[in-house]
């Protein structure tokens, strides 16, 4: 187990006053927060910041740590020394069960007692009747899952309290069933998959929010699917039936005749399934054959000479 | 080698979860849900009060901006709105092909 740095994680120095902490967990919560920080590494950022804050933003926490803190380095090979916190009384206040998911090794070491005995696992406020939390992770998916429905593994970490009531971080495999027609931000709620429950209660349950991996083709928005679709000119102009594909397989499309490209193709009820199922678009997009060999040139000539076409006439030029 | 068990759920908004479900999976009070529902900031009040995907991503973001900044409910609120307009552009934005970076 590596020691965790929590000033440098906040990038304060070890007599940074309350306000400080508070002050500087603040700016680093809003360049990390998920929803709009354009950092690539922000969702993993943001949970060391809130794992550094869950400990220096809390007096008794923050006591203890500073105690151990002045003899180790960041990524220092740790053990904590017996009754390290001796003398020190931490309620578990700041953070939840739910959240030491997230946090590391380290922190589920030192202070995961805390949370286990305020869930009421068995820690040291011992066993007492009380459903387990809700848990909550994100699951990427193809598209294509979201049309047929399939079985997805998702890796998932939890705080885990042995019969002496340690407390370490065990990673955990579920596959779950992928329900068919399942749209990006939906959660699948999975009874009894979250937090143990403790004097007999049940466990809580496991909500997966469900993401789209990006796909090289298909784009989504809702239930609807998005396609850009590259048509010849002479598909586009003297219309043509071509093939295109679907995340549920190929389909023969008709392309109008004088099609231009941005034209928008909708095939109904071939989006996400559901009621009622999205659609598919087509957007065309005109490919240009390149004029690299004389014959192709010729043509190019020919149209030059023969089709009276100027693109740019509702310019006035 | 991870044990791997195969487990099947429920899209939440089939199944819409009630107010003590939904402040259960905020680690909330029912009363921090009613508080919120009854101002307009989490949704609408209904008489059958029940709640979907959208609004437990809502309730979360709610709460997130509230705890992470001190912030009142009304601004929590104000924010998770246009991070909430902001999703939608950006998937408009790709839907159209436009990459938004």
């Amino acid at each position: 187990m590596e020691f965790k740095d929590y000033y440098q994680v906040l990038g304060l120095d070890k007599n940074a006053s309350e306000a400080e902490i508070k002050k500087s967990y603040r700016k680093l919560a809003r360049k990390y927060h998920p929803d709009v920080s354009k950092e690539a590494d922000a969702e993993l950022r943001m949970k060391e910041v809130n794992e550094a804050y869950a400990v220096l933003g809390d007096l008794e926490k923050r006591a203890a740590y500073d105690q151990l803190g002045g003899r180790y380095r960041d990524g220092q090979e740790f053990q904590p020394p017996p009754n390290w916190d001796a003398g020190f009384e931490f309620s578990g206040a700041g953070f939840s069960a739910a959240d030491m998911g997230d946090f590391s090794e380290f922190f589920a070491n030192l202070f995961g007692q805390a949370a286990a005995g305020q869930a009421g696992r068995g820690g040291r406020a011992g066993p007492r009747p009380r459903r387990g939390e809700d848990h909550h992770a994100k699951i990427v998916i193809d598209l294509r899952d979201a049309y047929q429905g399939a079985p997805r593994t998702v890796t998932l970490r939890a705080a885990r309290t042995d019969a002496e009531g340690r407390v370490s971080m065990q990673e955990y495999s579920l596959s779950v069933q992928i329900p068919k027609g399942i749209k990006e931000g939906q959660h699948i709620r999975l009874a009894g998959q979250g937090g143990p429950g403790s004097g007999g209660s049940a466990a809580g349950d496991l909500f997966l929010e469900v993401h789209f991996k990006q796909d090289p083709h298909y784009r989504v928005d809702g239930r609807d699917v998005y396609l850009s679709l590259p048509v010849t000119p002479w598909e586009a102009a003297l219309g043509a039936s071509v093939e295109a594909p679907t995340p549920s397989g190929k389909v023969q499309v008709k392309i109008p005749a004088n099609s231009q490209s941005g034209r928008k193709l909708r095939l109904k009820g071939r989006g996400i399934p559901g009621e009622p199922a999205g659609d598919l678009y087509l957007l065309l997009e005109i490919a240009l054959p390149p004029a690299d060999t004389d014959k192709a040139r010729q043509l190019y000539e020919m149209m030059a000479r023969e089709m009276a076409f100027n693109p740019r006439l509702a310019m006035g030029v | 080698m991870p044990q791997i068990e195969i487990v099947t759920g429920v899209v939440l908004d089939e199944v819409a979860l009630d107010l003590d479900e939904l402040a259960r999976a905020c680690s909330v009070d029912a009363l921090w849900v009613v508080e919120r529902v009854e101002a307009g900031l989490l949704c609408e009040a209904a008489p059958q009060q029940r709640f979907s995907s959208a609004e437990l991503l809502r309730a979360r973001r709610l709460l997130a901006i509230e705890r992470d900044f001190d912030a009142n409910p009304e601004l929590a609120a104000l924010v998770v709105d246009l991070i909430e307009e902001v999703g939608r552009l950006k998937g408009r934005l790709r839907a159209a092909g436009i990459d938004e970076k």
